[in-house]
């Protein structure tokens, strides 16, 4: 099978496959009868009203392999269809035929896909990632087994569906589809978040981040809608980019219009100042974490700004916006994983920093060709799903081994105990750090080319690409410091073991290392494969249609890749001098020792710039007050309802003793009223 | 086939009626019977809407011309009972009955005239609320299963009478008889929250409930028999309670005066538009409150709450539908000039703020069943904003959300049966860590929950992007269309929060649950209410996934409304009708046969013709700029 459209349906639906046949195996005879009853309603009725309700355990304990064996399929299926795009040449683009969503007047969602390099390579990255982490979740897992409500098949459900989720996103080719997949993304990793859900901080940390995604969401809809308007009634991708390229509407709506589409790409790619969200998000199974910051959800606002390429290139000020928002983003998340102690806590905000590299990349689309910016991009996209998911993995197998426990100063000097966790570690952390040749250090040196190109150019804003790249070699430095404090502090020094690990602490089985070793050569050599030789990456992206229209409509000229020998001294000595700062401080593993004189400035570190607690009470507790003043104003307005409603028997209790049944009464009242009236009469006429 | 049909749709409305008779006499089996019923409508409502999709398919995308004396743009029921003409569409039926209940006049019956009629009829935009009536019978039964001992016959021949009430009004064609089967509702809604409900507030409640919502609606009556009298037959002067006729008349009288203003006289249509405005204001007084729009909402939170759970479940998705109803059907239509002037302006503010407002009411909630009627408010004021953008999205969008809304609620609120017969409470504070207890109910709650806060895949996320694009159409200047848009998704994000916080607060955290009721420990889902609410999650699912399935056949009668609230926002804007849309009503003239009331493109004054003699009251000062 060669044609490109069913190669990428058939991994939707390897992946839909699965997340139907792992729900199946469910012990909750609610899921199964919901998920028979959207093939036959009268199977379901009949399965409610007659079947056994209850499942036998060892299907339960199968219910990793549909995950990992529709994974492993489509990271096959993906990379031939990497091969069949890469082999139709130049300006490549496959569309679906639309199929009817729903469709009233001018608006029309359908169901419609596209294949494309950019695509195409994202798909590869997440089924190939997402396989690995499958696999090392099974062997995570695995004491899930033993809980009642048998967690073991709801996570192995939601991952397919996160998968299939994060897939069916890149390959959307309508808005609201796109809309579709991207809150399917957003409920995935709500229930995986939430997946300890009788833990608290877990319950909170899941809806902390569906609603802050969500804040997010909100402008991105909106966005979408105000480029229907602008963009002749289309909401397919395509057309709409065909059809602002042939009409160019007005800047201002569209400066807007982009803005209101990046909001979604804040929220989702966990930027400032909506990034609040994901380092709560470790609260649930560290796989999960791995797949949120490395292939799926994270890379979607990356992925969308990058799709959207045709239209934030005719928008400076967006451009400017985008790149502001990722340098604030990336040295603001890099000073806070400095002193933080729990280990999956500096790993996650070394994500939130390095997603501010990919905006940054992408800010700096109209200053040199888009292709170059969103190719710098999506490469360190690409390069970071690589360390970021072994780091995480690295992580969950020292979890796995300490029974839990992941902060920092209650263990150390664990290469001894570890040693493939420890080198696979080693791996990722050099890699992240960007030590020369590994693959972090060809991304992080085009994202840093593309500002330096950016700076020199004529762009109107380019005056803070100069500040920007200033911003990013300091976070460069700054990422290597923290990156290897948590390495020394985990691995070096004596051996010390929290005693939740009980008295042997030991390496971790090999359906848990063999994707650590298989990652760590990705993180080590996938950078210098991919591109700095061979020029595969850039190549094959810049045949992407939307990044060539992009391109002409940014009229920027094209920029070929060329190494660029300053820039890539000065980020290996940043990132020489980061380890070495930390090999001095940390070298011992522990316990840290804050000299007195940056004692505030690691304490605000510590406690993240207190933005927690500025949120807090900026916009949660007003929300709360708001909440309880509409309360209380509620039984106001109900009072006054009542009021409204007491004047008539008001009025009857006051009117009421006129009515005392005295004929002589009646009678004097009717006399009286009668010569009021006459002489009222009188007094008219007599005027 | 055809007159099958017709009978068909007379046993949807009577069935229930008949039954609320039947039923008191069954004693202690009512609730058996009630079942049965319930799924006896439901077979005869599919074959109603089956039957009606083809009709409906016919009609394609524009009204069909040739089946009216004019080409104005009409409601054209299908399956009339008591229709003069034998065949199907376009084969003699006529869409007009005979069964005249009241006449007004000595003229015969059967020619159009001042007669109350049995007149009812499927269209496009009533078809799926009836089957919502119809599917929502019978989880409401289910979930009063258990708890509904007290009386049984009294209580389930009550709920029919409320069904048979609200099918009753959203198939009516005639004024009167809508306005009949409207205010029928009351009666039951009254004696099942007075008589069944739970709390201390049940009698205040149910008074609350019966006195706002009369107060309104007979405003409402005084709008209705304004309208009547005020649009004439241009012609003939004979006044009409048929609906379609009551349209084509306010439409041939706008067009007269409208043709007087481009021709450099005003006050005609000056005159229309303020009487417009007040008839607006009646109508619209019952309709906000039933529906309810902010500030006449208080009734809601202590009906809603008050009421048996299974009356919740009726209140709550059909009761609050006739409100949005009756704007669909009397307002939009009837006083389009002013639904075009006000009803963003003035009413969509309130209905905006009322999202807002009800969301953080709902937040500030301790009580899930009071959470959800706060919600209720807020998604309902998203509803009518649909609405009142007056176009095809909106509208489309608006009718699916009626579905939509009633099916997502409604199931919530049957789902809270599973609390409260087993703890006979649904105080949050008192629960947790369900998600361990229960993990079937969790699963149905969170589907429907995710329904209500409109995630793609599921319905409300279709109905609120056609609302919302509706919204963005700006089409009438001065007009802040995507400040209410920018309100309506701020809803969505505020929807998400309150429910989000309540599927924590319950599902969530270490398990805490107060005392069961009964004596042995409570089980999870029981197969009748893994039938009843599993069910309607997946029809929330299919709903999403499919929406077209209900968009399809409402195209004609939405493009009806439409093309009136095109020449609407023409007439307002005081600008000639230079575009020709497709389904407008002037491009459409000349393929009419025989238009008698009407010239061709334009609207020709007709010599300043017959105003007929409704009374019209002398112009005050000129509104609806």
């Amino acid at each position: 099978m060669s044609d490109p459209l069913g190669l990428a349906l058939t991994i939707l639906g390897l992946l839909l496959a699965a997340t139907v046949l792992t729900a199946l195996l469910s012990g909750n005879a609610a899921v199964r009868t919901f998920v028979i009853a959207l093939a036959s309603p009268k199977a379901a009725a009949q399965f409610a009203l007659r079947s056994e309700l209850t499942i036998n355990p060892l299907l339960v304990r199968a219910a990793h392999w549909p995950l990992i064996v529709a994974c492993g399929a489509s990271a096959v299926l993906a990379v031939q269809l990497l091969l069949t795009v890469a082999a139709a040449g130049d300006s490549v683009r496959f569309v679906s035929d639309p199929l009817t969503w729903f469709e009233a007047g001018k608006l029309k969602a359908s169901f419609t896909f596209v294949v494309d390099p950019l695509s195409s390579i994202m798909l590869a990255m997440i089924t190939f990632i997402a396989t690995w982490i499958a696999i090392f979740s099974s062997g995570y897992m695995r004491d899930e087994h033993h809980r009642p409500d048998r967690g073991y098949v709801r996570y192995f459900a939601v991952m397919s569906l996160f998968v299939f989720s994060m897939c069916g996103l890149v390959l959307a080719n309508n808005f609201l589809l796109l809309v579709g997949f991207w809150e399917g993304v957003g409920l995935c990793s709500y229930l995986l978040i939430g997946y300890y859900y009788d833990k608290p901080s877990a319950a909170a940390a899941a809806r902390k981040a569906f609603l802050v995604t969500r804040l997010g969401d909100t402008g991105f809809i909106l966005g979408i809608f105000l480029l229907w308007t602008l963009g002749g009634w289309h909401t397919d991708l395509t057309a709409l980019f065909d059809h602002i390229q042939k009409n160019p509407p007005d800047t201002a709506a569209l400066t807007t219009a982009c803005l209101l589409i990046f909001c979604g790409a804040v929220g989702k790619s966990a930027q400032f100042p909506l990034y609040v969200w994901l380092p709560d998000a470790m609260e649930g199974p560290t796989p999960v974490s791995a797949l949120i910051h490395a292939a799926t959800m994270v890379t979607a606002g990356v992925y969308l700004v990058a799709r959207c390429a045709p239209l934030f290139a005719l928008v400076p000020d967006a451009q400017a916006v985008v790149a502001w928002i990722g340098g604030i983003t990336a040295i603001l998340a890099a000073f806070i994983a400095l002193a933080q102690t729990d280990l999956k806590r500096v790993l996650a905000y070394s994500t939130v920093s390095q997603l501010g590299y990919m905006f940054l990349a992408l800010g700096t689309m109209g200053a040199v060709a888009p292709v170059f910016a969103v190719t710098a991009a999506m490469f360190h996209l690409f390069t970071h799903a690589f360390f970021k998911a072994l780091l995480f993995l690295a992580s969950g197998s020292v979890m796995h081994a300490m029974g839990g426990v992941i902060d920092m100063r209650r263990f150390s000097g664990l290469r001894k105990v570890m040693p493939v966790t420890h080198l696979t570690f080693l791996c990722g952390a050099a890699a992240l750090a960007g030590l020369p040749l590994l693959s972090g250090f060809w991304s992080k040196d085009m994202v840093l080319e593309a500002l330096q190109l950016g700076a020199e150019g004529s762009h109107p804003h380019a005056g803070s690409f100069y500040l920007l790249l200033l911003v990013a070699l300091v976070t460069a430095g700054m990422t290597a410091f923290y990156t290897f404090r948590a390495y020394f502090l985990t691995f070096w020094g004596e051996v010390r073991t929290p005693e939740e690990a009980g008295h042997h602490a030991h390496e971790s089985p090999a359906v848990m290392t063999v994707p650590l070793l298989v990652l760590a050569v990705g993180a080590v050599g996938v950078g210098i494969v991919a591109e700095p030789f061979t020029h595969w990456f850039s190549g094959f992206l810049g045949h992407t249609p939307a990044l060539q229209l992009a391109g002409r409509l940014a009229g920027a000229a094209d920029v070929a890749h060329h190494f660029n020998w300053g820039l890539a001294g000065v980020s290996t000595l940043l990132a020489l001098g980061g380890v070495g700062v930390a090999y001095m401080a940390y070298g011992t593993g522990g316990p840290e020792r804050v000299p007195a004189p940056l004692e505030p400035v690691y304490a605000l570190s510590r406690n993240k710039l207190y933005v927690d607690e500025i949120y807090y009470a900026l916009v949660v507790k007003p929300a709360e007050w708001l909440a309880f003043m509409a309360r209380v104003f509620d039984l106001f307005l109900d009072s006054l309802a009542r009021l409204l409603a007491a004047v008539p028997r008001f009025v009857g209790n006051w009117v009421r003793p006129i009515q005392n049944g005295l004929v002589q009464f009646y009678a004097l009242s009717m006399a009286l009223g009668l010569a009021v009236f006459l002489s009222f009469v009188v007094f008219r006429i007599s005027r | 086939m055809y007159p099958t049909f017709r009978i068909l749709l007379l046993l949807v409305v009577l069935l229930p009626l008949a039954a609320a008779v039947v039923l008191p006499l069954c004693g202690r089996a009512a609730r058996r019977v009630a079942l049965l019923v319930s799924l006896l409508h439901l077979g005869v409502t599919a074959a109603v809407v089956l039957g009606a999709l083809q009709a409906l398919a016919l009609r394609g995308e524009h009204v069909l011309p040739g089946r009216d004396v004019t080409s104005y743009q009409l409601f054209q029921p299908e399956f009339v009972p008591g229709d003069p003409g034998v065949g199907g569409a376009g084969d003699g039926a006529t869409g007009r009955t005979r069964w005249t209940l009241l006449s007004l006049t000595d003229a015969p019956v059967d020619k159009p005239g001042p007669h109350v009629q049995f007149f009812i009829g499927v269209d496009g935009l009533n078809v799926w609320l009836v089957a919502l009536c119809s599917v929502m019978m019978v989880p409401a039964i289910l979930a009063s299963w258990v708890a509904a001992t007290d009386r049984p016959g009294g209580f389930y021949g009550w709920m029919f009478l409320l069904q048979g009430g609200a099918v009753g009004a959203f198939l009516s064609f005639d004024v009167i008889l809508f306005y009949v089967f409207f205010e029928l509702t009351l009666i039951p809604a009254f004696f099942l929250i007075g008589g069944w409900g739970a709390g201390s507030g049940r009698r205040d409640a149910a008074r609350k409930f019966f006195l706002y919502t009369l107060a309104g609606s007979l405003l409402t009556l005084v709008g209705v028999i304004g309208v009547v009298l005020t649009n004439p037959d241009p012609r003939s002067g004979a006044i009409t309670f048929s609906l379609p006729d009551l349209m084509m008349n306010v439409q041939r009288g706008l067009d007269l005066a409208f043709g007087e203003f481009l021709s450099g006289n005003p006050g005609p249509l000056a005159a229309k538009q303020d009487l417009q405005f007040w008839l607006f204001v009646c109508l619209m007084a019952g309709f906000m409150v039933k529906v309810p729009v902010w500030p006449f909402h208080t009734w809601l939170p202590a009906a809603y709450n008050e009421a048996p759970v299974g009356v919740t479940v009726l209140l709550s998705a059909l009761l609050a539908k006739l409100g949005t109803f009756g704007i669909l059907r009397f307002v939009l239509p009837l006083t389009p000039d002013a639904a075009v002037a006000y009803g963003l302006p003035a009413v969509g503010t309130l209905a905006a703020f009322g999202i807002v407002y009800g969301a953080f009411c709902a937040y500030g909630q301790r009580d899930v069943k009071l959470m959800i009627a706060y919600s209720s408010l807020s998604h309902l004021g998203f509803l009518v904003l649909g609405l009142f953008a007056f176009n095809t999205e909106g509208l489309s969008g608006a009718v699916l959300h009626m579905v939509n809304h009633g099916v997502s609620t409604g199931a919530m609120f049957a789902l809270l049966a599973f609390l409260l017969d087993r703890y006979r409470t649904t105080d949050m504070r008192q629960f947790g860590g369900l998600m361990g207890r229960y993990p079937g109910f969790a699963f149905l709650a969170f589907v429907l929950a995710l329904a209500s806060i409109g995630l793609p895949g599921l319905n409300n996320f279709v109905s609120e992007m056609l609302m919302l694009a509706g919204l963005y159409d700006a089409r009438i200047p001065g007009m802040h269309r995507p400040g209410l848009a920018v309100v309506a998704a701020v809803g969505i994000l505020l929807s998400a929060w309150y429910m989000l916080t309540m599927l924590q607060r319950v599902f969530f955290n270490p398990l805490r649950e107060p005392p069961a009721t009964g004596p042995q420990t409570p089980t999870d889902l029981t197969r009748h209410e893994l039938l009843a609410f599993g069910g309607l999650a997946a029809l929330c699912l299919l709903l999403g996934l499919f929406p077209q399935t209900l968009i399809g056949p409402m195209k004609a009668d939405v493009a009806a409304l439409d093309a009136i609230g095109d020449l609407a926002r023409d007439r307002v804007a005081g600008r000639r009708p230079d575009l020709g849309p497709p389904p407008s009503l002037n491009t459409t003239g000349p393929t009419g046969p025989a238009p008698k009331g009407k010239g061709g493109g334009e609207p020709k004054g007709k010599g300043g013709g017959p105003k007929g003699g409704g009374g019209m009251p002398p112009p005050a000062s000129p509104k609806g700029e």
